[in-house]
């Protein structure tokens, strides 16, 4: 393993699809092996994820204030926010449950947020930065991202299990708020492309 | 220079020259260390194999009753569907639509494509249609969210312990086996390995006709 250089600038595009690598000639539009597009970086990356990172923060306040799921008892409603579940479970002295939760819908969403926000800043301002322990921050991101989805699955079984006349739980509008962040992160981790953190350098 | 020695790293663009690595090798980035190829044993027969398995282990997982609770003298049992079903009534569909389609379609998706991929590369059939196929693959992979249900599973259940006692059943343990199933099937499934056999078998099949 030698030739520690740019595929790009050697005249080679790497396919995003198969990962077949591509001398770069000018009738060559598509993969040869998988016939997909080819891109010398993922297409207006910075811009794209920059636009479903804004959508996703400002749904990420509606996930948060809104009640995610209402539990009713002959006749009375308890409503739930993200925060309120969490620090119920942990009043009842289901704590390693409760911190599981607070992982996965609290920590997990926000420092996403903040981390792909790192990430398009870092680009557009060209930082001098460690592109390695950067781009290990990008994997990390890329990876929790659909653990968050661990509130919405829950909420669908307790939804269907938590169903009796007089005992039920009801979603609330904080659940579409909440899906839809965790779904536009994920899009958003996938638009960026960290090869952008190594032509920086 | 001979393109097929080549290869770039996906996370970084550096240009490397490969070393066709042994099985049970694993293959780094040098700059910034992204596993690169870990070819496996048997690939395409253990795929296969597994897809089967799973796509048989997928009935039971979805039309057995999983968990359920009794209350006030009544028992209450759900599955996969059922909670995607209630969601859907409480006019929760986008949230509903979510769930449905990362807890068993993109799943059953997934699993009926790597049976189909590596049972023609596996009776050596050539199709045009292996590298739609294959790019769908890649890009359902983030998709399926199985082992992320099972964490909601447990978590719901330490929930509901607390205001009845739980009924677990059959369809549960075909779910965790349907779990344990899939994740064999991603580390057994070798991509590298597949599309350099699909383009093969275009090529020999060009040659023959
Ligand atoms: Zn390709
Ligand atoms: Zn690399």
């Amino acid at each position: 393993m030698r030739a520690k250089q740019c595929a790009l600038k050697q005249g080679f595009i790497n396919c995003h699809d198969c990962g077949y690598l591509v001398k770069i000639t000018q009738q060559l539009s598509s993969c040869p092996r998988c016939h997909s597009h080819l891109h010398e970086r993922k297409p207006h990356s910075l811009q794209r994820t920059c636009a479903l990172l804004l959508s996703s923060f400002f749904l990420y306040i509606p996930a948060n204030i809104f009640p995610i799921m209402t539990v009713t008892q002959f006749g009375t409603g308890d409503a739930h926010t993200i925060a309120g579940g969490i620090i119920e479970l942990i009043d009842g002295g289901m704590i390693p449950i409760g911190l599981l939760v607070l992982v996965a819908s609290i920590l997990v969403p926000s420092s996403k947020l903040i981390g792909i926000s790192l990430l398009l800043l870092s680009v557009h301002f060209r930082w001098k930065i460690n592109a390695r322990r950067w781009t290990f921050m990008y994997r990390v991101i890329a990876f929790i991202g659909r653990w968050s989805m661990l509130d919405i699955f829950m909420i669908s079984i307790l939804v269907d299990l938590v169903d009796f006349t007089g005992v039920q739980i009801i979603a609330g509008p904080a659940a579409i708020a909440f899906a839809a962040v965790v779904i536009l992160t994920m899009f958003a981790a996938e638009n960026f492309d960290p090869r952008l953190l190594w032509d920086n350098q | 220079m001979n393109s097929t020695s080549y290869q770039a790293c996906p996370e970084c663009d550096l240009l490397i020259d490969l070393v066709q690595p042994e099985i049970g090798e694993k293959i780094h980035c040098p700059r910034c260390g992204l596993l690169l190829l870990r070819p496996r044993k048997q690939s395409i027969e253990r795929t296969f194999a597994l897809s089967i398995a799973g796509l048989i282990l997928f009935v039971p997982a979805n039309f057995l009753p999983m968990v359920g609770i009794t209350l006030l003298g009544k028992a209450n049992t759900g599955i996969l569907l059922s909670g995607v079903i209630s969601l859907f009534n409480e006019n929760m569909w986008p949230v509903s639509i979510v769930v449905f389609l990362a807890s068993i379609l993109f799943p059953l998706a997934h699993i009926s494509l790597s049976l189909l991929i590596s049972g023609h590369l596996y009776f050596n059939r050539c199709n045009r249609n292996l590298v739609s196929w294959m790019r769908w693959m890649h890009h359902l992979d983030e998709w399926v969210m199985l082992e992320v249900y099972m964490l909601s599973i447990i978590v719901a259940c330490v929930k509901l312990m607390a205001i009845s006692p739980l009924i677990i059943g059959w369809g549960l343990y075909a779910f965790i086996a349907l779990i344990i199933v899939t994740a064999l099937l991603t580390s057994s499934l070798d991509k590298e390995l597949f599309w350099q056999r699909i383009e093969q078998l275009s090529r020999d099949n060009n040659h023959a006709s």
